[in-house]
């Protein structure tokens, strides 16, 4: 596991989808995915449905190690309207942390919407709501800002960071060492 | 060379009038910073919040930076606008604030302020909407010239950020 000259750092995580939080919306499950800029990888799976009141709970675990990039995490949330066809409930989207430790976070979820109150009612009737055709869309900065959404939701993911060469490439993702350094010097002049 | 990578999003906004709502952003840096990668400014979609009062756009922000130099570390600029349901946009704030300049993630909340004109003029938006703006968005990062503009406190945007910095110690900058 030594290396002395790292030319890669490793970032691994551990955690899960623990839970969603749709106040108006039951019966949803969830599919996610990482996006890494360059090159394209994607993952995907299906959770198994949640029953609940006002919080959904997955407990869906996630597992999985990237290469010196700066991965995102991008969650669909589906679940079925009042004629039973599975749409859309909420896209949400996550940079997965680089610092070490436990993180919580709690993503907003939004869907897309209509342009006009005529295709609101008509998708509501077929069934057929708008919804992205790529979750890269949900994962990037460009081309939203001719989107209109309508946030509806959380899901709470929970990751477990660990880092392998980060310091040795140079890079610093935490201020502890300052912090320490800070506390000693002031003890030295007391 | 020292590097910096910026990596988070724009959460979203609230304590605004209304909440059909989007930004944009831009960083805007000093001269010695050169961008390697990333969108340096864009615009996030439109949000309308189901429940609640804060809009969220989840806008992600992923910039990597190499610099010579300590000045004109990077600030990220934001301008508030309201979309109403017949499409018109109107200006609900300006807001700055400084990347933080120590690793590690910072959980951040911009506030944001708008110019107020005139009786006549805010009596005329009272009606109709729409209101004075900046003719150069410079002024908001800047603090040349302020002292005749007249503004009005608006909500806050909501940014969570977290920063990584590389090689810095070898030049002897601590942070």
């Amino acid at each position: 596991m030594t290396s002395n000259n790292p030319a890669v750092f490793l970032l691994m995580v551990n955690g899960q989808i623990e839970a969603a939080d749709f106040p108006e919306y039951d019966d949803l499950y969830c599919k996610y995915c990482f996006f890494v800029s360059f090159p394209h990888k994607l993952n995907s799976q299906i959770t198994s449905k949640g029953r609940g009141s006002q919080s959904l709970v997955w407990n869906f675990p996630l597992d999985i190690t990237f290469k010196s990039t700066r991965p995102q995490i991008v969650v669909s949330v589906y679940g079925p309207d009042t004629f039973g066809n599975d749409v859309a409930r909420g896209y949400g989207a996550i940079h997965i942390p680089f610092t070490p430790g436990k993180h919580t976070k709690p993503i907003p979820m939004f869907v897309p919407e209509s342009t006009s109150r005529l295709q609101t009612f008509t998708s509501w009737l077929m069934g057929r709501r708008p919804e992205f055709t790529d979750p890269k869309v949900v994962a990037q900065g460009e081309g939203r800002d001719v989107t209109r959404v309508r946030s509806q939701g959380f899901v709470t993911l929970q990751f477990n960071i660990v880092t392998k060469d980060m310091k040795k490439l140079g890079y610093e993702t935490t201020s502890e060492h300052s912090a320490a350094t800070g506390l000693t010097r002031t003890s030295q002049k007391l | 060379m020292a590097e910096l990578h910026i990596i988070g999003q724009i959460i979203g906004a609230t304590g605004f009038p209304q909440n059909s709502l989007f930004c944009k952003w831009g960083v805007h840096t000093g001269g010695a910073w050169r961008l390697l990668s990333g969108l340096k400014e864009g615009q996030t979609q439109v949000d309308m919040p189901q429940t609640g009062d804060m809009a969220y756009w989840s806008h992600p922000i992923d910039l990597h930076y190499t610099t010579k130099g300590l000045q004109g570390w990077p600030k990220l600029h934001l301008q508030v606008w309201h979309q109403d349901s017949f499409g018109r946009c109107q200006l609900y704030g300006y807001g700055y604030i400084h990347i933080p300049s120590s690793p590690g993630q910072h959980r951040l909340q911009c506030v944001t302020w708008r110019p107020l004109g005139s009786w006549q003029d805010q009596l005329a938006e009272m009606f109709v909407g729409g209101g004075p703006q900046l003719r150069s968005p410079d002024l908001i990062y800047s603090g040349a010239d302020r002292y005749r503009l007249h503004t009005v406190g608006m909500g806050t945007v909501e940014l969570e950020l977290c920063v990584i910095l590389r090689h810095f110690d070898r030049y002897g900058v601590e942070s």
